[in-house]
């Protein structure tokens, strides 16, 4: 099977989940990724094809279609991702398309995969007939082996023949203290089992560590240790990320409700604490006690 | 200027869903919560340009009555017209829909067409994008803020991680909203009751292609995730959390 | 917008009273809010009188307001200001669309599943399952003496649910003839009529009585404060005529059965008056009895007491406007109550309505009183005591 992996660039970066996506497509044949915007793609695996045609843009899916024509794949993949779902949703007038799979298989020539819908509640395995296109979502597979050395081919748009119809305008960066919590794929939360405020900031650096945002339960922000953008729960945000660690969080109702990570490890020094009710792994500890260690062993592994 | 909105249903998650091996039986049905930000930004857009606004709610034979709460809400907010389109469909996929109505929405002459980002059950294709090719529309989804100036639409689209981009569209375009710009207005009961009383609603059967390439093998109910408590010294259990992050691939 | 304010004031007993303001500033000095507030309910009164509404309204001193009572009480015009005044402002802050945003999901989870969590009404019934004896429901029994109201909190908060299930045992141990609607039952509504929500409060209450006519029952009794009040006070305007029983009373009303099976409890009790136990419906001694019969119990009283106890800050909608109190005063009065009971030497504050449990026990968190201070409502203790036999 012949796999086209639609390479996801944002700001000039070649986005992880690319790498995560080359590799769902090696272990289903021969692989090739398109790039469409300007970015450092030489750690890419394998052939990429390169297409400068500014940043990000929906109307980028007549390049694809394009490059659909000349290499005729059996299997296009995309990112769950807000920008590449506007250029597979648009393919997808033309091919079958399956969304928010978490799994890719080739059998007999057919494409079968797996999409987690209904809010996460029902798996729903289907059977697309090639060329198909699967949107994947992201943290399915592994980004470190997709990544490699690129054999890279540029192609002129002009080549192509393809017009842009639509305007990107310009980037609005966030400020650094309006991090969106109920955005972010991994949340570090902290209540009351902190103790005292100087852990704010350990809980800090390891959610750096671990490429998060640190986040509160309502004492914490009520002792004003945290801004109150950062407060998870009912009367606060919602937390829809890839994993909510919870750091000496009871989880009373009212916070448990804004808690709809896909994974939720809880540290608690009571086995009963409702939070682990809600959590996959549950770790009986004193936060105080585990949190130095862990920053430094999580430290070393990222340094070493 | 004239501004449509479509409002899908799709199973309400609070109640269980039975799920057998070839269908899947929803307790009950509610607006697609995507979908409701999108009627929202009309609504906002109708109080920014004054355009016209109508909604276009979708919905099976069996449920169409689970429709007329979210369009009387729309009402209740200032739409203009109402719509309830009832599919007469083979199969429970999703990619159908958008062919259907693009015939339906072709000689309407909307300048704008806003949809929900997604729904729940949007596994076989997300709507939007579908529908902006079938009727050869210029298409951006993602959105969080819709503006109108001079026959163009300016939107602010949602990058992740806190990032925002701005695009220009040509006018009439299809877009699809993530969230309006303002959270959902309220609307009390007796003022939905009213709206719904009152409604326009015209009612339209749309019969729905079979479109090949999607095939639904099966559904199936994830496991539970079973949880594991751990206990012991601070450096053992450091050492299974962070085997427990690589798993997940965080680290 | 005053027009519909006054349309609406007008449906209220003794509204008539409204004239009458004579800007004493009583209410104002008896909120817990006050200070916290541009516009005290004597302010509101004024402004409503110079057509300023709008003024209230973006002040957002409307939503300010835990129902507590105690100004309604004190009045000396006896201006119905928390069962008037206040929700008639809330509702055209609703009209408006713009309540806060916690307040207004609850709303519309109330409006789409008839309880405030959001949760499934097929399992309203769950907790029955979590308990070793057999609670009767009335579909199956068709007839009982009382029917026990769980009330939304009672039936799905992880621990107001706790009290549910002591009382539902205590009725059980003492042998009542009792039973619950389970999936049938739907919010009772008072926290909605107090957030101004009046529409939505009249179709709870139609549809509940329907339900309530299905069945053979000469009583309701309930561990729920508002839902006694409503029931109470409220539901007799839509036809409802049964007597309403607040599980202080039936405990009261059973003590010298209890004080047989009672053992020894080594604490040291005080008693919170849940307001609308207390001061809106003047039960004040049957709880005090009750605890002071336990062998063992030391009870003593916290200084704010009866018609002048202070509030949970849960009442009237208070628990789905937590942020946007605390946006505007310094101490929730939860903190406040909860440190008073810990100075008068008590180990455990008792009360009697669910609402106080998880407002009092979160207190106890944000105070740093976790350990040396528990809270109880008044049916765990008793059970405590039995158990303790």
């Amino acid at each position: 099977m012949k796999v086209l992996v639609f390479g996801e660039v944002v700001d000039g970066t070649i986005q992880n989940i690319t790498y995560e996506l080359v590799a769902c497509a090696k272990k289903l044949g021969e692989y090739l990724t398109l790039v469409t915007s300007d970015a450092d793609v030489s750690s890419i695996d394998g052939r990429v094809i390169k297409v400068n045609a500014g940043e990000t843009n929906p109307w980028h899916y007549k390049i694809v279609e394009k490059v659909i024509e000349r290499e005729n794949p059996d299997l296009i993949l995309f990112g769950n991702t807000s920008s590449s779902v506007d250029i597979a949703s648009q393919l997808s007038a033309k091919l079958p398309v399956a969304t928010s799979v978490y799994e890719v298989s080739a059998e007999n020539g057919e494409v079968i995969v797996k999409s987690l819908s209904y809010g996460g509640k029902i798996i729903v395995e289907l059977k697309l007939t090639t060329p198909a296109i699967a949107v994947v979502n992201v943290g399915s597979y592994n980004a470190e082996d997709g990544k490699g050395t690129a054999s890279v081919e540029e192609i002129e748009i002009d080549e192509l023949g393809v017009r842009d119809g639509i305007e990107f305008l310009g980037y609005i960066k966030p400020e650094e203290e309006d991090v969106d919590i109920s955005k972010a794929e991994v949340v570090v939360s902290v209540g009351r089992g902190i103790g005292d405020e100087t852990n704010i900031e350990m809980a800090e650096e390891l959610a750096e560590l671990l490429g998060g945002v640190v986040a509160g339960s309502r004492p914490i922000i009520d002792q004003g240790w945290l801004p109150k953008t950062r407060q998870v729960g009912r009367s606060g945000k919602t937390v829809t990320g890839k994993l909510y660690l919870a750091l000496g969080i009871s989880g009373a109702t009212e916070h448990v409700e804004g808690v709809k990570a896909k994974n939720v490890i809880a540290v608690n020094t009571d086995k009963t604490a409702p939070i682990f009710r809600v959590s996959r792994l549950g770790i009986v500890a004193d936060v105080n006690e585990l949190l130095p260690t862990l920053v430094d062993k999580i430290r070393e592994i990222k340094e070493g | 200027m004239k501004i449509c909105a479509i409002l899908r249903l799709v199973p309400d998650l609070v109640e269980e869903i039975e799920v057998e091996e070839n269908e899947i039986i929803p307790f009950r049905y509610m607006p697609n919560e995507r979908d409701e930000h999108a009627v929202e930004e009309a609504i906002i857009l109708k109080e920014k340009t004054g355009a016209e606004v109508e909604v276009i709610g979708i919905a099976d034979s069996e449920n169409e009555a689970d429709l007329d709460e979210g369009l009387g809400m729309a009402a209740a907010k200032g739409a203009d017209k109402l719509y309830k389109v009832v599919l007469d469909r083979p199969t429970y996929k999703r990619c159908e829909i958008a062919k259907a109505l693009a015939d339906f929405l072709s000689d309407k002459n909307y300048d704008l067409i806003l949809t929900g980002i997604q729904a729940i059950d949007s596994y076989a294709g997300n709507l939007g994008g579908i529908l902006a090719r079938y009727m050869d529309l210029p298409y951006i989804g993602g959105v969080v803020e819709v503006n109108v100036s001079n026959g163009n639409t300016i939107v602010k689209k949602e990058l992740g991680g806190g990032l925002l981009a701005e695009y220009k569209l040509p006018l009439p375009a299809v877009v699809s909203v993530v969230s309006a710009e303002r959270p959902l207005k309220f609307v009390p009961f007796t003022k939905l009751r009213q709206a719904m009383k009152k409604a326009n609603i015209e009612e339209v059967e749309l019969e729905l292609p079979e479109i090949e390439g999607v095939e639904v093998l099966k559904y199936e109910v994830p496991p539970e995730p079973e949880i594991t408590l751990i206990e012991g010294d601070v450096e053992e259990v450091a050492d299974k959390l962070i085997e427990a992050l690589k798993e997940l691939s965080i680290l | 917008m005053l027009e519909t304010y006054f349309e609406r004031i007008n449906e209220i007993p003794n509204s008539d009273k409204f004239i009458q303001c004579i800007q004493c500033g009583t209410c104002g000095g008896s909120c817990p809010y006050g200070m916290g507030t541009l516009f005290t309910p004597r302010r509101m009164i004024l402004a409503v009188r110079a057509g300023i509404v709008d003024e209230v309204l973006q002040s957002g001193a409307q939503w300010l307001c835990t129902s507590c009572f105690t100004c309604s009480l004190r009045c000396p015009s006896q201006i119905p200001i928390t069962d008037a005044v206040i929700p008639a402002l809330r509702e055209l802050s609703l009209l408006e669309g713009n309540p806060p945003e916690e307040l207004a999901a609850a709303l519309m989870n109330i409006t789409r599943y008839g309880n405030s969590f959001r949760e499934s009404p097929r399992k309203r019934d769950r907790w029955i399952k979590e308990v070793d004896f057999e609670v009767p429901l009335i579909s199956k029994k068709k007839k009982a003496e009382y029917l026990f109201i769980t009330e939304c909190f009672g039936a799905y908060h992880r621990r107001c649910k706790e009290i549910t299930k002591a009382f539902a045992k205590l009725m059980d141990l003492l042998g009542t003839d009792y039973a619950i609607l389970g999936n049938e039952e739907r919010c009772i509504g008072d926290l909605v009529r107090l957030c101004g929500e009046f529409g939505l409060f009249e179709d709870l209450a139609e549809k509940n009585i329907r339900v309530f006519e299905k069945y053979e029952f000469s009583k309701i009794v309930t561990h729920d404060a508002h839902a006694y009040n409503a029931l109470l006070r409220e539901y007799p305007r839509f036809g409802f005529k049964k007597e309403v029983v607040h599980h202080t009373q039936f405990l009261y009303n059973n003590l010298e059965k209890l004080k047989e099976m009672f053992g020894k409890l080594d604490y040291t009790v005080t008693y919170h008056d849940s307001c609308y136990v207390g001061r809106r419906n003047g039960i004040y001694e049957e709880p005090r009895a009750v605890i002071k019969a336990i062998p063992g119990v030391k009870f003593v009283e916290m200084k704010r007491i009866k018609e002048n106890a202070l509030c949970c800050g849960g009442g009237g909608g208070g628990v789905w406007l937590d942020s946007f109190i605390k946006d505007h005063i310094k101490e929730r009065p939860a903190e406040s109550r909860v440190k008073e009971a810990a100075s008068v030497g008590a180990d455990v504050l008792v009360t009697a309505c669910t609402l106080d449990v998880p407002m009092f026990e979160d207190a106890l968190k944000v105070t740093g009183l976790e350990g040396q201070l528990e809270v109880k409502d008044i049916s765990e203790i008793i059970l405590e005591a039995i158990e303790n036999s």
